[in-house]
Parts: C-alpha cells; sequence; structure tokens
C-alpha cells in the first residue's frame, strides 16, 4: 500500500471553509458552539475533538496613520491547519492502551472502540491536535479519511478544497510539486515561503523514512510576507 | 491554470469569455504573459491555454461579409465579443442601455460628497420610490448619516441566510451579525471590539457586534477622511443563529438598467450600544429624521 499524503499550500487557500464543512460532515461531528469569536473572520478557533480541520485566519494591515488608498500594505492570509500525522507521532508513543496504530497509507489513527480516555497522547501531541471529547472523554482527531482511503477515495478536505489548496497523493510524488511550487514562489519574490515535511515534525527527529506525512501550517505567523506553503 | 473542469465556466469549458481578444487581429498573442488563445496556422484552428469563446475553425484573416451575410455569419475573424451583434467591445453604446449612450459617474443616490465630475449627483434615470416608509437621506452630505455603509455576503452563507442560518455545520461558522468598522472609526467615537453598535440609516436601526479591523480604513475624498462601516446581511429572526436584518437598513431603490437597490454604498450612522425595541425605536427613528 503506498504511503499517502497532505500538501497544504497556504498561498492558494482562500479560507472558504469548505473543508472545515466537509470534514464534519464526513465524519458525523456535530456543531461544537455558536460562538462568535470576533477573532476575524474565524469562530471555530482550534482543531480539537470535534473540529478536525481548522482554517486560520490572519489580518496584517498596515499601521494606523496611513489613511486609505494603500491595499498593498494589506494582506488577509488564510491557512488550513490539521493532524499532521507525524513521522514519530508523540500520541502514537504515548498511548498505553495501542489505540493509537500507524494504518496502511501512513496515517496515525486513534481507534475510538480501544479508546479508554486517558489522554496521554493530548499532551503528548505538540500541535495541540489530539482532544479529549467532553462527553465521554475519549481523545478524537483528523482520522486522515481511513474509511474513505480504504474505498479508495480521497480525503473529504481535499475533495471539497475548491482551488486545490488542499492536494492528497503519494508523499514522494507530493514532496516533488512542493519543491517545485517554492521554487515557483521564492522566484515570484516571496523568499521566506518555505514547505514544512512530516518528518520535521517528529517528536525524535529520524531519517525519511517510508512513514506518512501529512503537514499544515502550524506556525503561521502574522507577517504578510509570511505565505508559508506546507 | 485555469480551473478547467472546475465549477461554473462558460459553454464549452471556456473560462475567460471573449478570449478572442486576447489575441490580435491577426490570431498572435498581444502578450506572451497573458497569453490565452491563439490561431494554430498548421491546424488551421484556434488553440490556447483556454478553450476559444469563439468559433472554432474561423481564421483570423477572414473577411467581413456584412452586406450579404446572415447573423454571426456575416462577421469576420477579428471580432471578439461574441455577444455583441457587431461582434466588438463597446465605449459608446448606440442601444440597450437606458442611461446610455456613453458611460460617467454618479454618486449613489446616499453620498457623502458631490459628484467631482458633473452638478448632476446621482443618476437622474434612477427610481427612487420615495414614500414616507422608504425616506432618503440628504445628498451629498448629510451630518445626520455622515458614514458610508457598505452590505455584504460572507462565504458561509447564502443570500439572506434564510437556508444557511438553519444548518448547524454553516450556522457556527458564522454565528452572529457584527459590523466591520476601521481603528480610526473605534476610536472617534468609541466603539469597542465585541461590544455593540447601533447602526441606523433614514430606513431602520439594528444592532450589530462591533469587528475592529485594519482591513476597514478610511478615505480620503477631496480633503475630507470618510469612514466605511460594513455588515453582512445573512441574518433574520429565525434559525439556529439569529440578528437583525440589515436589509432594513436599504433603500428600496431602482439603478436604470438592472433595477437593483443600492446596496454597496449609502450613508449611516454608528453609535456604541444597543437599540431600543418596539415603539422606543420608532420614536428613535422619527428622533433621528428631525433635520439636524
Amino acid at each position: 500500500m503506498s504511503v499517502t499524503a497532505f500538501l497544504t499550500d497556504s498561498t492558494l487557500c482562500i479560507g472558504c471553509k469548505a473543508c472545515e464543512v466537509a470534514c464534519k460532515e464526513w465524519n458525523g461531528i456535530g456543531e461544537d458552539g455558536l460562538d462568535w469569536s470576533g477573532f476575524s473572520y474565524d469562530n471555530t478557533g482550534a482543531v480539537g475533538a470535534s473540529t478536525w480541520r481548522h482554517v486560520k485566519f490572519v489580518e496584517h494591515a498596515p499601521e494606523p496613520g496611513f489613511g486609505g488608498n494603500a491595499p498593498e500594505l494589506n494582506s488577509w492570509a488564510f491557512s488550513s491547519d490539521v493532524c499532521k500525522h507525524c513521522e514519530e507521532a508523540g500520541c502514537l508513543e504515548a498511548c498505553p492502551t495501542g489505540a493509537i496504530i500507524r494504518t496502511e497509507f501512513g496515517g496515525v489513527y486513534v481507534q475510538p472502540d480501544i479508546c479508554n480516555g486517558c489522554g496521554y497522547c493530548v499532551v503528548a501531541c505538540p500541535f495541540g491536535v489530539v482532544d479529549k471529547n467532553r462527553d465521554d472523554g475519549r481523545a478524537f482527531k483528523c482520522t486522515f479519511c481511513y474509511d474513505r482511503q480504504k474505498a479508495g477515495l480521497v480525503p473529504a478536505c481535499v475533495k471539497a478544497c475548491p482551488t486545490e489548496s488542499i492536494k492528497f497523493g503519494e508523499i514522494e510524488n507530493l514532496r516533488g510539486k512542493a519543491r517545485e511550487r517554492m521554487a515557483e514562489l521564492h522566484l515570484r519574490g516571496m523568499t521566506d515561503a518555505t514547505f514544512y515535511d512530516a518528518s520535521d515534525s517528529s517528536v525524535a527527529p529520524m531519517p525519511c523514512s517510508s512513514y506518512a506525512a501529512i503537514r499544515a501550517a502550524t506556525t503561521c505567523r502574522p507577517s504578510r510576507k509570511c505565505l508559508r506553503f506546507i | 491554470m485555469l480551473g478547467h473542469g472546475w465549477g461554473f465556466a462558460w459553454p464549452n469549458d471556456c473560462r475567460i469569455i471573449y478570449n478572442r481578444a486576447s489575441a490580435r487581429p491577426d490570431g498572435k498573442p498581444w502578450s506572451e504573459r497573458k497569453k490565452l488563445v491563439w490561431w494554430d496556422e498548421e491546424k488551421k484552428q484556434w488553440a490556447g491555454l483556454d478553450n476559444a469563446d469563439y468559433p472554432k475553425d474561423l481564421a483570423p484573416e477572414t473577411k467581413d461579409n456584412l452586406k450579404n451575410g446572415k447573423g454571426v455569419e456575416a462577421l469576420g475573424g477579428a471580432r471578439p465579443f461574441t455577444l455583441h451583434p457587431d461582434g466588438v467591445g463597446w465605449l459608446y453604446v448606440a442601444s440597450g442601455l437606458k442611461d446610455g449612450p456613453l458611460p460617467t459617474h454618479y454618486e449613489p443616490l446616499e453620498s457623502p460628497v458631490a459628484n467631482p465630475l458633473y452638478k448632476q449627483n446621482a443618476n437622474p434615470a434612477a427610481l427612487k420610490r420615495e414614500r414616507p416608509d422608504n425616506p432618503y437621506a440628504n445628498s451629498p452630505g448629510d451630518p445626520r448619516f455622515p458614514h458610508v455603509l457598505s452590505t455584504y455576503r460572507l462565504t458561509e452563507h447564502h443570500t439572506a441566510g434564510g437556508m444557511t442560518r438553519t444548518l448547524s455545520h454553516l450556522a457556527e461558522l458564522q454565528p452572529e451579525l457584527f459590523t466591520e468598522v476601521s481603528p480610526e472609526l473605534a476610536d472617534e467615537i468609541g466603539l469597542t471590539h465585541g461590544d455593540w453598535a447601533t447602526i441606523s440609516t433614514p430606513r431602520a436601526i439594528i444592532e450589530a457586534r462591533v469587528l475592529v479591523t485594519r482591513r476597514m480604513r478610511p478615505l480620503w475624498i477631496d480633503g475630507q477622511r470618510v469612514h466605511q462601516v460594513g455588515l453582512p446581511y445573512h441574518w433574520g429572526y429565525k434559525g439556529r443563529v439569529k440578528g437583525d436584518v440589515v436589509n432594513d437598513l436599504l433603500a428600496i431603490s431602482e439603478e436604470p438598467n438592472v433595477r437593483i437597490m443600492e446596496t454597496k454604498a449609502l450613508v449611516c450612522d454608528i453609535q456604541p450600544g444597543r437599540r431600543p425595541h418596539g415603539r422606543e425605536l420608532l420614536k428613535e427613528l422619527e428622533q433621528k429624521m428631525e433635520p439636524a
């Protein structure tokens, strides 16, 4: 079975949140609060037990006093965040029950029927991705659409993304695409564009193995130049 | 590059209408960087990055046959505007426009500033439908309503939200009506991010949560600083998420051609705090409308 991955290109994200909705629809996750955050257009907040994809909204605008009529000073960056399915996954290492496994596609999967809700994985995740369900305390996160991949389908978020900001495929293939895209962005003057590999996110960095890599923007800083390619 | 195969397109999956105009009359691209379609001399047909919005084998050198030709067949190979009867783009619109034949600039029916081009401030062909329940602010420059108001949509909701406010997965993404203002305006009149503001026009008074953002910026128009207030219009009194009806603020007016009301450019007042209800609200609106 080939090892698959996400490639999330934040320079193509338009902030439509279709990935968030598609994820919740496919995985049967309910609405988790009708609260207005006041944080740009982001009322989701963070990934968690009931949100497996989260689009960040980063506003960067000129200092007050500039007046108007200078739209080039303004930027609004969007970035879709998700479980990185680390090469050396902290959650998987920490799980005492064997509930968290590595799938044949390379994803890190929490088996809900085995998880006992101890929460070790929650503190072991360096990205705050794994979260305990408030109802019964079991841990939940992105499954890398294990069920869809089993049936030969692409993950729901990938299917829904209208700009192909979220790409899916064999990891080596995507690494090539990532390098190409980064070179193109550098050529266009976005010299701080970078990409983030699953091997970087591992709790114990190791030479690149055949494990899956899923990566997303985790540290998109509010700099208008930071069009992070991840 | 152009998203072929995805979503909405013109017939034949043509992504950019009139793309024949990206090539010179002789069929070669005007610009290497912006080229879309071009005439392939060998295959004797239009080729390119997009599907040609043009008869596939109509050669650029084909002459017009205006005297004897019928309909579009009378047109030669260098007339890209395929929806126009004469196949060319129009600045001078000979027929069809109610306020033609040449485009010009009018201020909106309600504007904080005077038309810099003509004494005629707003479009004289627009229908204002003035009635006691459809009053207008003075224009240009009504001190009772000093700011520009634009209403718009969010990605998460559809039109006035009647369908999407009932869907939990969309309602949770944009759960509440908010108004977007610049830090400068917030500072000037004492609006606090996350608190409430009351927005009024001659037609209605509504309330919304305050979102202070530098995406909104004051404009300098003819030496005058004009503030903008933004309001998405997706809320109403029913559904999983509720809010005041922004469309109540609009005038019922008709632009002469498409007969749509002005939703992007009208004037308003905005004040910190929540609005009154019931008769108190009507009283407030009446007071607001008393000449300054």
